[in-house]
C-alpha cells in the first residue's frame, strides 16, 4: 500500500461548485486514470482518499491538500503525471509527495487557512480608498467582533477575531482592493472568508460590493509554535 | 458573448448550473462553423443535463466540423430576476453566447407542463415568442421529442417540429439550412421552411389549416403550402446497433439526476400497456447488440469516470440477452469498483435474481408497477402481470433481504370503480403480509405512489373522458382511509397538475392563446408544485375564452377527427380504437416480441422489423 499527499487547485472557472462537487469530480478523475487506487471493504467500496479541509462554495483555491491510497507502490513522479492527465482543465497537480510510516491524518493537523480577497472598487476615489483602509484598521484593532452565523441547524453567534490569526493587510489599487488574512482551523470550528468581509461591510462600513469579491485560498497550513509549514513538508 | 459578475452568481442558488466549463464539454468557434444549433431543455440544469436524446443530438452535430451545437437551460427563478435586471439574454454555456445568435434554436419537449418554460426562454432570449413574427433574422424554433406527437398548443410558436428519432433527419435539417444560409438565405424564412417541410419526420404547422365544426370539434386539417405533406410520420433508426451514441458525454460537476453512465439497451416496447404513449410512439423494439454495448460501456467508463452503468430501456428485463450482457459488464467492471444498475424491472422472479445480481446493497428498495389494483382493470390496460406474479416477485425479494418495497399504481383509469381502488390498498396489504408470513416478524416498508391517468395522444385511450378533479380527488382520499398502517406509506399527485396536463395532451392550435396569456401572467416552472398556479391557468382560460374541459373530460367520438390526425406514429388508427374496445371486453393483446404480431402497422408503414438478438447474436 502506497500513501501519497497532493497538493491541488481549485481553478477560478469552477469556484462556484461545492466541496462535494470537488471532490466527486477528483474521484472521477482518479477512476479515469486508471491508477490502481485502493478501495475501503464492505458491500459498498469507497474509494480511499481525503481532504484536508472543506472549501465553500464561490472560492477558488491554489492549494488544496488531500491524501489518496493505492494497492501497489509507484512512484510520486509517475502518479502525479497520470492524474493531471485526467484531471479537468480547471484542476492542476502541483506537488506530490508519498507519506513514509505512520502519520496524522491531514484533517487533524491541518490548522491555518490564508486568503486573498479581490474586491473590486465602486467609485474609485479618495473617500473610498480611505474608507476601505479606514475598516481594515479598525477590524484589526478590534478586541471582538461578533457574527451570527445562520445556518439551516440555527442561529448561532461567533467571535470573528478569535480565528483570526493575524492582523488582515490591504492594498487599495486602481480597480480593486486585495485583502489578505488567515483563518485559524479549530476542532471547535471556524470562520469563512466570505463571513468576514460581510462583517467588514456591515460592522466597519467597508465601501465595497462583499458579493462581488473574487475570493481564492493561496494555502493551507501546520502552525506548529509560531512556524508554518505546508501539510507536504510534514512528515 | 455574455459575462457573468461574481456578484450575481453569488447570489443565487447553485450558481454551477449557470457557469459551464464540465469535462467533455464541446467548445467552438461558433464563427468558424457553418451553421450553429442551441439545445434547449425547457427546465433547470440538474434535470436536463442527462436528457439522452439531446445527448445524441449533441453527439451527432458536434462530430460534423462544420456544425456547433451548444446547449442552454432554463435558468432558476432567482437568476432570471437577475438577468432580466440586468438585461442578460438568455445564453448558451459553452460558449456564452446569446440564444438569439444561433441558426436554429431546438427544444426537447418532454413534458406538457414545461410549455410555459418554452415562452418565457424565447423571451429571455429576447426573440418574438409568435412564429409569424419571426423572420430570417431570427434563429428556427423547432422542437422535438415525445410531446412533438401532439405539438398543437405549440404550433403558434415553433417554426417547425421534429416527429420521432432524431438521428438521421437533424444532419438533413442542419445540411438544409446550410445551404440556404450559402444561397443567401433564399426566399427568406418561408424559404427555408419550404424546404425543410421536405425532410421525413418534418412538420411545418403554419402550413396546415385547421377547420372547426360548430361544436367545437375539428372539421378537418389541410396542407395550406406545396411542400406540406398530408400526413406527417416520424422517423426512426432502422438498425439501432450502428447508430451513433454519445460515448464522451459531458460529465456535470453538480449533482444532476441520472449522472452515470446511462446504457441504451433498445428501443421501443412491444407489451402493448394501453395507457403507454412511449410503448406506440417509439415502436417498434430494436436492440442493440451486447457485443455493442458492452463496447459502449468500456468508452463511456473510460470517458467519464463513472462509478455506475445504469441499463435503461422501457422495461430493460426485456432485453433478450440481458442475462448475458449483465454477467460481462460485472465481470469487466467489477474490480474497478463500477456497479451495473437496473432501473426498470419486470415483476417476475427471474428479475429479483438479476437484481440480486447487480445489487449489493440492500439499502434502496425495489420498485415494481402493478399500475392498476385488480386483476380485472389489469386486463382492462393489458398488463400482463398477475396477482401470482407480483406475490412470487415480492416474495422472492424479501427472501433475499430486501424489505423495502415501492409500488406505483394510476388511478382514473377507463372502467375503474371503487372496488378497483380498494384493490391498490389490498395489494399494499398483501405486500405487507408476505413479509410476515416469509421472515416471521413485521418489518416491511410499503410505499404506495399513485398517478392520476392523463390520457395521451397515439393510444387506445385517446378517446377517453379523463376523470374530473374531484372524482380524482375523492378517489385519493378513499385509498387514503383505507392505508392506515404505519409502515404503509402513501403519496400521490396534485389533481390540478393533472387536470392541466389533460387539456394540453390532447389539446389543439386554439391552446396557443392560453398558454401565451397564462405565461404574461407568470406561469412558468409548472410541474413544480412550488411555481405551478393553478389560478392563473384558470384565468388564462376565462380570460381567451376556452373550455378546458372540453380538452380533459370529453369523451371522444371514434370518427372524431383529432387535433394529431396529420401526424403518425405509423402505428394505425383503426389498431388503437380495436385496442380501446379490446380494453373494456377486458380482453389481452400479445406482445409482438417474439414473433406474434398483433397488427398495429408500424413495420409496414415504416418498411422496418423488430430486431432481438435472442439465438441471432
Ligand atoms: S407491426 Fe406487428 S411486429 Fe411490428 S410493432 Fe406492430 S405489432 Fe409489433
Amino acid at each position: 500500500m502506497t500513501k501519497f499527499r497532493v497538493e491541488i487547485t481549485k481553478g477560478e472557472e469552477i469556484r462556484y461548485i461545492s466541496h462535494l462537487d470537488y471532490a466527486r469530480t477528483i474521484e472521477r478523475a482518479l477512476r479515469r486514470s486508471k491508477l490502481p487506487m485502493a478501495y475501503s471493504e464492505g458491500f459498498n467500496p469507497h474509494m480511499k482518499f481525503s481532504f484536508a479541509s472543506a472549501l465553500s462554495v464561490g472560492v477558488a483555491s491554489q492549494a488544496e491538500y488531500m491524501e489518496v491510497e493505492l494497492k501497489e507502490p509507484m512512484d510520486a513522479a509517475e502518479f502525479s503525471a497520470r492524474l493531471a492527465r485526467t484531471l479537468p482543465p480547471a484542476i492542476t497537480v502541483c506537488r506530490v509527495k508519498e507519506v513514509v510510516g505512520k502519520q496524522p491524518a491531514l484533517m487533524a493537523i491541518v490548522n491555518l487557512a490564508v486568503y486573498h480577497l479581490a474586491v473590486p472598487l465602486e467609485n474609485k476615489d479618495e473617500v473610498e480608498r480611505d474608507g476601505i483602509n479606514r475598516a481594515i484598521r479598525e477590524f484589526n484593532a478590534a478586541l471582538e467582533v461578533l457574527y451570527v452565523k445562520e445556518s439551516p441547524k440555527g442561529r448561532r453567534e461567533i467571535d470573528v477575531k478569535q480565528y483570526m490569526a493575524e492582523d488582515a493587510t490591504v492594498t487599495v489599487g486602481q480597480e480593486k482592493a486585495e485583502i489578505m488574512f488567515s483563518i485559524r482551523i479549530t476542532p471547535q470550528g471556524s470562520v469563512k472568508p466570505g463571513e468576514v468581509l460581510k462583517v467588514l461591510v456591515k460592522e466597519f462600513q467597508f465601501p465595497g460590493k462583499s458579493e462581488a469579491a473574487v475570493i481564492t485560498r493561496l494555502g493551507l497550513y501546520v502552525e506548529k509554535s509560531k512556524t508554518r509549514f505546508s501539510p507536504l513538508e510534514m512528515g | 458573448m455574455v459575462k457573468l459578475e461574481a456578484s450575481w452568481l453569488d447570489q443565487v442558488t447553485k450558481p454551477a448550473r449557470y457557469t459551464g466549463n464540465e469535462l467533455n464539454m464541446v467548445k467552438k468557434d461558433l464563427l468558424a462553423v457553418e451553421t450553429t444549433f442551441a439545445l434547449a431543455f425547457p427546465d433547470v440544469y440538474e434535470v436536463g443535463r442527462s436528457n439522452l436524446g439531446l445527448k445524441i443530438l449533441y453527439h451527432i452535430l458536434n462530430c460534423r466540423a462544420d456544425i456547433a451545437a451548444e446547449w442552454v437551460f432554463a435558468p432558476w427563478t432567482d437568476m432570471e430576476s437577475i438577468m432580466r435586471e440586468n438585461h442578460v439574454p438568455l445564453y448558451t454555456i459553452e460558449n456564452m453566447q446569446p440564444v438569439a445568435d444561433f441558426d436554429v434554436l431546438g427544444f426537447t419537449l418532454q413534458y406538457e407542463m414545461s410549455y410555459s418554460n418554452i415562452l418565457n426562454m424565447l423571451d429571455l432570449a429576447g426573440i418574438p415568442l409568435l412564429a409569424k413574427d419571426r423572420d430570417e433574422t431570427h434563429p428556427l424554433v423547432i422542437a422535438g421529442g415525445p410531446c412533438a406527437f401532439n405539438a398543437e398548443p405549440l404550433a403558434d410558436f415553433i417554426d417547425f417540429f421534429v416527429l420521432g428519432e432524431a438521428e438521421e433527419s437533424i444532419l438533413e435539417i442542419a445540411d438544409t439550412v446550410i445551404s440556404w444560409k450559402k444561397s443567401g438565405r433564399q426566399g427568406g424564412k418561408s424559404g427555408v421552411l419550404a424546404k425543410v417541410a421536405a425532410i421525413g419526420g418534418v412538420y411545418v404547422p403554419s402550413f396546415y389549416t385547421v377547420a372547426y365544426h360548430e361544436d367545437g370539434t375539428i372539421a378537418n386539417i389541410t396542407p395550406n403550402h406545396p411542400a406540406a405533406k398530408p400526413m406527417v410520420t416520424k422517423r426512426i433508426v432502422e438498425d439501432l446497433d450502428k447508430a451513433p451514441y454519445p460515448t464522451k458525454p459531458i460529465v456535470p460537476y453538480l449533482d444532476v439526476i441520472h449522472d452515470r453512465v446511462v446504457l441504451e439497451l433498445f428501443r421501443g416496447c412491444s407489451r402493448g400497456c394501453r395507457f403507454c404513449q412511449a410503448g406506440i410512439i417509439y415502436r417498434p423494439v430494436r436492440e442493440r447488440k451486447p457485443e455493442t454495448l458492452l463496447k459502449l460501456a468500456k468508452e463511456i467508463v473510460d470517458n467519464t469516470g463513472y462509478d455506475e452503468i445504469s441499463l435503461t430501456s422501457l422495461s430493460s428485463a426485456d432485453y433478450s440477452c440481458l442475462h448475458q450482457l449483465v454477467g460481462s459488464l460485472m465481470n469487466q467492471f467489477k474490480s474497478q469498483g463500477i456497479s451495473v444498475s437496473l432501473p426498470s424491472l419486470r415483476i417476475d422472479s427471474f428479475s429479483i435474481q438479476l437484481a440480486q445480481e447487480v445489487q449489493q446493497v440492500r439499502k434502496s428498495g425495489l420498485t415494481f408497477a402493478p399500475e392498476a389494483g385488480t386483476q380485472r382493470l389489469r386486463d382492462v390496460i393489458n398488463k400482463g402481470v398477475t396477482e401470482q406474479n407480483l406475490e412470487d416477485a415480492v416474495s422472492a425479494a424479501f427472501e433475499s433481504g430486501w424489505s423495502t418495497v415501492k409500488l406505483y399504481f394510476m388511478i382514473g383509469l377507463p372502467t375503474e370503480t371503487d372496488e378497483d381502488v380498494k384493490g391498490i390498498a389490498d395489494l399494499a396489504y398483501k405486500v405487507l403480509n408476505l413479509y410476515k408470513t416469509i421472515k416471521g416478524r413485521r418489518g416491511a416498508k410499503v410505499t404506495v405512489s399513485v398517478a392520476s391517468f392523463v390520457p395521451k395522444p397515439h393510444t387506445a385511450f385517446q378517446w377517453f373522458g379523463q376523470n374530473a378533479p374531484g372524482e380524482l380527488a375523492r378517489k385519493q382520499q378513499l385509498l387514503k382511509s383505507l392505508l392506515r398502517d404505519r409502515s404503509i406509506s402513501y403519496n400521490w399527485h396534485d389533481v390540478e397538475i393533472s387536470y392541466l396536463e389533460g387539456v394540453f395532451s390532447r389539446g389543439d392550435r386554439r391552446l396557443g392563446a392560453v398558454l401565451l396569456e397564462a405565461w404574461r401572467k407568470g406561469a412558468k416552472f409548472d410541474s413544480w408544485s412550488e411555481h405551478f398556479k393553478y389560478d392563473v391557468w384558470m384565468e388564462a382560460f376565462r380570460q381567451t375564452g376556452v373550455d378546458p374541459e372540453f380538452y380533459n373530460l370529453r369523451e371522444r367520438q371514434k370518427n372524431e377527427v383529432l387535433p394529431w390526425a396529420h401526424i403518425s406514429s405509423g402505428v394505425d388508427r383503426q389498431f388503437l380504437w380495436k385496442e380501446y374496445q379490446t380494453a373494456v371486453a377486458e380482453g389481452f393483446t400479445a406482445d409482438c416480441r417474439h414473433g406474434q404480431c398483433s397488427d398495429c402497422g408500424v413495420c409496414p408503414t415504416l418498411g422496418v422489423e423488430v430486431i432481438d438478438w435472442e439465438g441471432k447474436a
